[in-house]
């Protein structure tokens, strides 16, 4: 059914310097969802978008394999991100918007030319931020104790007050505002390993 | 302890921070910072500036609700009231009925979950009563729930099984999809635990065999149940005989809080770690709830336990659950061996199917039933064993894990499927 853990993993075997494998495999966990999901937001079916998302990394890969690095090129990290944006844009804005019988040769002919919308390319970016912060935060929780991570969680996030959140823990408030920054000061860090993102495309 | 009015000093921030302030010190920093506005702005824009620290939250958040699980239960995920379930039912001419869905007159409300409601109906022309599960009225407003309902109800419509609740009929209702089942007595297994508590070792191989017999048939046409707990699963009142419910539906609910609030319904305490994890799952996640309810059905309760909801996400994919034997030692070791198999994090460390699951436990099941006639399956020791003996068998075992370890890597999931049983002692 879903054969991605080894997709990846043969994929990751292409990008032998070990810097540039950690950032193709935050890659590929960031951005498959966010394939998955633009594809899902242009009516294409659990398993269509399943199947673009691998189009996608497939032909990513294909470039990467090809890929000479320069001396004075982009670091692959900004390079894999340039390339990536393309190809999903390509991907995406390609796609027939529904799969409805009875099309015309015509529209055909339309939707085949890639055009550039700037939908997609604001959405794209902001569902890779997201998808960053997601990632971001599910690869730094275990660094901290469920306790930590729950008062960060509701006083940040849910925007629950500090005193709600530090009555219901038995905490002090100071206790809070601590777990607060000490888990933004870590999300932080591991948000700029990625930061290419949107730094690159902004 | 008195907080502390002096204001930290710049150069001790990324020490409190990192967690590398000697413990007393960093309590008066706590204690300060709770009180002083000043040194928390200081320590924000230390971080990151002001525009990062909207983006994280805004993202977060986002993620958060994008995710198809989130945190507590809230508030209007709340069962809906009777009166506004009773508003969905039609006019009908009987005196002695509640309403009307479809062709079925509605006689009582059965029960309602976290997505939808139970009626008992009676259809007038078969002469027989029938439940009927309607999607809840704030789940169908979503059309991609509703029709995810009513495609899931149709594809296990397909599905006929002693131990699957058979689906008579999908159809809709003023615009809200609903199921019509067989109306039969009896008890979820929730019931049977929270009422009774733990349950005999011949129960659990019983419960669980017939559970996995459905699991089998369901996944034979390419059905994931998704939400396999014990409130999912029927004990029929007097007969000896089980059945799963609510195939699919969580899927259907889960199209419906995307576009919702993205608070999770139900209990995610059965979820298997790629189901916590919001990963693509296949049949052996299944596999994994139906190991938790195992667990649950030898201990009582649920084998992760949090306050909330979403705190017992990182325990799902993270911790080993309490050993069972610790909580109830009545349970033979390799059953608990079996359990664990289940449970593994990795979908690729279970059995490689339901239908595996069913064999195994059926023939535990004729072990406990006639211990002189049916032996053990192969690989499952008794106590009964010379201790140099289980020394081997252990090792051997060790040995199994390894080498499939490395198949399964390769994707090769077949070479789990025999391995308890193939195992000779």
């Amino acid at each position: 059914m879903n054969d991605w853990p080894e997709t990846s993993e043969s994929l990751i075997l292409r990008v032998k310097d070990p810097a540039d494998a950690a950032a193709w495999s935050a890659f590929l966990a960031i951005y498959r969802p966010v394939i998955y999901r633009l594809a899902r937001s242009r009516s294409l079916q659990d398993a269509d978008a399943d199947d673009l998302a691998q189009q996608v990394f497939v032909s990513i890969a294909r470039a990467v394999e090809k890929r000479t690095p320069a001396a004075d090129g982009p670091p692959f990290r900004a390079w894999l991100y340039r390339i990536a944006h393309n190809e999903i844009l390509k991907a995406i804005t390609r796609r027939k918007p529904d799969t409805a019988a009875g099309s015309s040769s015509v529209q055909e002919m339309l939707y085949a030319v890639p055009q550039r919308d700037s939908d997609a390319s604001v959405e794209l970016l902001r569902e890779g931020r997201m998808e960053a912060f997601r990632w971001a935060s599910d690869a730094i929780r275990h660094e901290f104790t469920l306790a930590t991570w729950t008062m960060f969680w509701q006083s940040t996030v849910e925007a629950q007050t500090v005193e709600v959140v530090a009555k219901s823990h038995g905490r002090s408030s100071g206790a809070v505002y601590l777990a607060r920054y000490r888990v933004m000061k870590r999300l932080k860090e591991k948000i700029d390993e990625v930061s290419d993102i949107w730094s690159e495309f902004t | 302890m008195k907080p502390s009015s002096i204001c930290l000093p710049k150069s001790e921030i990324p020490l409190l921070l990192s967690g590398d302030m000697p413990p007393d010190e960093a309590a008066a920093a706590e204690s300060h910072i709770a009180e002083c506005q000043s040194c928390r702005s200081v320590i924000e824009s230390m971080i990151a500036d002001s525009c990062w620290w909207d983006d994280a939250r805004k993202s977060l958040v986002a993620s958060a609700t994008r995710s198809p699980f989130q945190v507590e239960v809230t508030h209007d995920t709340e069962p809906a009231t009777t009166s506004k379930l009773l508003d969905l039912l039609g006019p009908t001419d009987d005196p002695n009925m509640l309403g009307r869905i479809g062709p079925y007159e509605i006689i009582g409300l059965l029960g309602q979950g976290g997505m939808g409601a139970v009626f008992k109906g009676f259809d007038r022309s078969l002469n027989r009563f029938v439940a009927i599960k309607m999607l809840l009225p704030h789940l169908a407003a979503s059309g991609a729930a509703r029709k995810r309902f009513a495609r899931e109800g149709q594809a296990v419509a397909a599905v006929v099984d002693d131990h699957v609740m058979a689906i008579h009929c999908v159809d809709e209702w003023e615009g809200v999809p609903y199921l019509v089942m067989t109306y039969s007595r009896g008890i979820s297994l929730q019931k049977r635990l929270s009422d009774n508590g733990p349950l005999e070792v011949r129960e659990i191989l019983r419960i669980g065999m017939q559970a996995a017999t459905g699991l089998a048939a369901a996944h034979a046409q390419g059905i994931v149940h998704r939400d396999i707990k014990p409130a999912n699963i029927f004990l029929d009142q007097n007969v000896e005989r089980v059945q799963l419910m609510d195939f699919g539906l969580a899927r259907a609910v889960d199209d419906a809080s995307l576009t919702r609030s993205g608070t999770l319904a139900g209990t995610p305490q059965y979820m298997s770690p790629e189901q916590a994890r919001a990963e693509t799952v296949d049949h052996r996640s299944d596999l994994f709830s139906l190991g938790s309810v195992m667990y649950a059905m030898c201990t009582g309760h649920a084998p992760f336990r949090a306050e909330s909801s979403y705190s017992v996400l990182p325990l799902i994919t993270d911790n080993e659950p309490r050993p069972v034997r610790e909580i109830n030692p009545d349970i033979p070791d390799w059953l608990c061996v079996i359990i664990s198999k289940l449970m593994g994090k990795q979908a690729s460390d279970r059995f490689a199917s339901a239908h595996d699951v069913a064999e195994l436990l059926e023939d535990c099941l004729a072990h406990v039933q006639q211990p002189t006639i049916a032996a053990l399956p192969h690989g499952l020791v008794e106590k009964s064993v010379p201790p140099c003996y289980l020394v081997s068998l252990s090792l051997h075992w060790s040995l199994c894990h390894v080498r499939c370890g490395r198949f399964d890597r390769r994707g090769n999931a077949d070479a789990t499927t025999g391995q308890i049983k193939s195992k000779q002692c």
